[in-house]
């Protein structure tokens, strides 16, 4: 179920199911946080599938680390916690939308059906990467699933919504990137000013909120 | 009271940024480690100066600033040697020096390395975000002092004794040449990497790129192809991770490199070996010795 192996010198790699699923993913936060409490653990890094464990190796071994990792139960009850949901307002406007008019064609889906078809469900944040504060969110309704752009853009504007496979995300800030945008959301999913500054965890719940462009306006002048 | 020192940039050098120990322990978030990339010299040079291991330094990288100090300081630098001039008069590398009020420390030819750490005894008043002064790649305003820019001014509460310790002598400073040879250990998808691919890795120097950055050093070598796949299942990357792209080329990660990644990871190397990695310059040679 679960395959451990040395990663560098000072590091491990815990290696579940490879494939991306809601169950696999629990399980991985499950362990992410039972690992937070054993000693001299420096940093982890849970992915889809996999976690990332570096340690003081001047503290322990990878041998001691993995008997100590084998040895944690995980309780079938805290797979199922309950997780925090979040409402996120995205303007699906053409404007902020860049690649909703392409991808309408390459789907075969009317503007709206797109919109509908993605804030008609919950998305789970499988896991943070690629840039501080970035939620790779699952899964997409099938009919949304889509390809990346064939050439990455050199900046994709902070709050662009995008999708690609069967993922969606949400851009912290501005930067590279080859997701299919969709949309654009007020909100500041990342404040570098503020020391709690990123809103998105593991395990939460995420649901968009179609927003005309005057409520983006509103959103944004409040701050929010 | 500790008196105030203020330290102010006449020339920034061509990339001078703030750095400590990085932000070990939001990776889960996406956020970079971040950090000197040449850790040992710069804990190395906190020592000389008697302040806490986890102080800022200046992280210095091939050209040097010109920096006025308003009051008496005492000063160390280590790592990549350059020809560093005190009001004009050249001082040693790793060794601690004190500068009288008005005292100019300015930075000339670079003879060997690439990234020299600068010192300062006292607490630094300067911005942290996440437990950490180093700079955020991606956010720069999350600690917007640590880029040092021409004119930049730091404040640091200047206390330090009056006698310094010399540096463990079991701790040898960095490699400085323009060629090393690392320890490395097979990568979590080694074993699907081709034979061919894995041998031409071996068994050749790899120049480091002039595409090279503190978030990663790109191999200038072409690595027979990737075998056509799909992109793995993004996963998590750690300073020293290699990682191929399906060009044939190889990457080494280094401390601001994005935390997740989907390309086969083909060896890591060994913790030990990151700092003489990060004294290597564009252009120099790099070898990998499976342990």
């Amino acid at each position: 179920m679960m395959d451990i192996i040395e990663y560098g010198d000072s590091a491990l790699l815990i290696n579940f199911e490879q494939k991306i699923d809601l169950e696999i993913n629990k399980l991985v936060n499950a362990y992410f946080k039972a690992i937070n409490k054993l000693d001299y653990i420096l940093y982890q890094i849970p992915a889809y599938c996999s976690l990332t464990v570096r340690y003081d190796k001047s503290k322990t071994s990878y041998h001691d680390l993995k008997s100590k990792i084998e040895e944690i139960e995980i309780d079938q009850l805290n797979l199922n916690e309950k997780s925090n949901l979040i409402e996120i307002p995205v303007c699906y406007d053409l404007s902020f939308g860049v690649d909703l008019e392409s991808l309408s064609n390459e789907l075969g889906l009317s503007i709206n059906e797109l919109v509908k078809l993605h804030t008609s469900q919950e998305y789970y944040v499988f896991m943070m990467g690629f840039l501080p504060g970035f939620p790779y969110l699952g899964k997409l309704p099938e009919k949304l699933k889509c390809k990346r752009k064939d050439t990455p853009r050199k900046r994709v504007d902070k709050g662009s919504v995008a999708i690609a496979g069967s993922q969606t995300g949400i851009y912290p800030i501005n930067a590279p990137g080859g997701w299919q945008i969709i949309g654009r959301t007020p909100i500041e999913i990342f404040d570098a000013s503020k020391e709690e500054g990123i809103l998105l965890n593991m395990g939460d719940k995420v649901k968009f909120k179609s927003i005309g462009q005057e409520e983006y306006k509103e959103l944004v002048q409040h701050g929010s | 009271m500790d008196p105030k020192l203020t330290l102010t940039f006449l020339k920034p050098g061509l990339q001078t940024t703030i750095q400590d120990k990085g932000r070990l322990g939001y990776q889960y978030l996406g956020i970079p480690i971040g950090g000197a990339l040449d850790q040992k010299s710069a804990k190395m040079a906190n020592f000389l100066v008697s302040n806490d291991k986890n102080e800022p330094v200046f992280e210095i990288t091939l050209t040097g600033p010109e920096i006025l100090f308003d009051s008496d300081a005492l000063i160390a630098i280590t790592g990549a040697n350059f020809e560093v001039y005190s009001d004009g008069v050249l001082i040693d590398n790793n060794k601690a020096h004190y500068l009288t009020s008005g005292s100019i420390i300015s930075f000339g030819k670079l003879k060997a390395g690439s990234r020299a750490y600068l010192a300062v005894a006292g607490k630094w008043n300067v911005q942290k975000w996440k437990n950490s002064a180093s700079p955020l790649l991606q956010s720069p305003e999350a600690t917007a002092d640590s880029f040092i820019k021409k004119g930049s001014k730091i404040s640091i509460d200047s206390h330090y004794l009056n006698k310094t310790e010399s540096w463990d002598k079991n701790k040898t400073p960095p490699v400085l040449s323009t060629k090393i040879r690392v320890r490395v250990k097979p990568g979590p998808d080694f074993e699907n990497i081709s034979r061919m691919t894995i041998a031409e890795f071996f068994s050749q120097g790899h120049i480091i790129s002039s595409d090279s950055n503190r978030m990663g050093y790109r191999l200038e070598s072409k690595l027979a192809k990737a075998e056509e796949r799909d992109e793995l299942i993004s996963s998590g990357i750690i300073p020293g991770t290699i990682q191929l792209t399906q060009s044939g080329q190889a990457i080494i990660l280094l401390n601001d490199a994005q935390t997740t990644g989907g390309y086969p990871r083909i060896a890591n190397i060994e913790e030990d070996d990151l700092d003489s990695v990060a004294q290597l310059k564009p252009g120099d040679e790099i070898w990998f010795s499976l342990v």
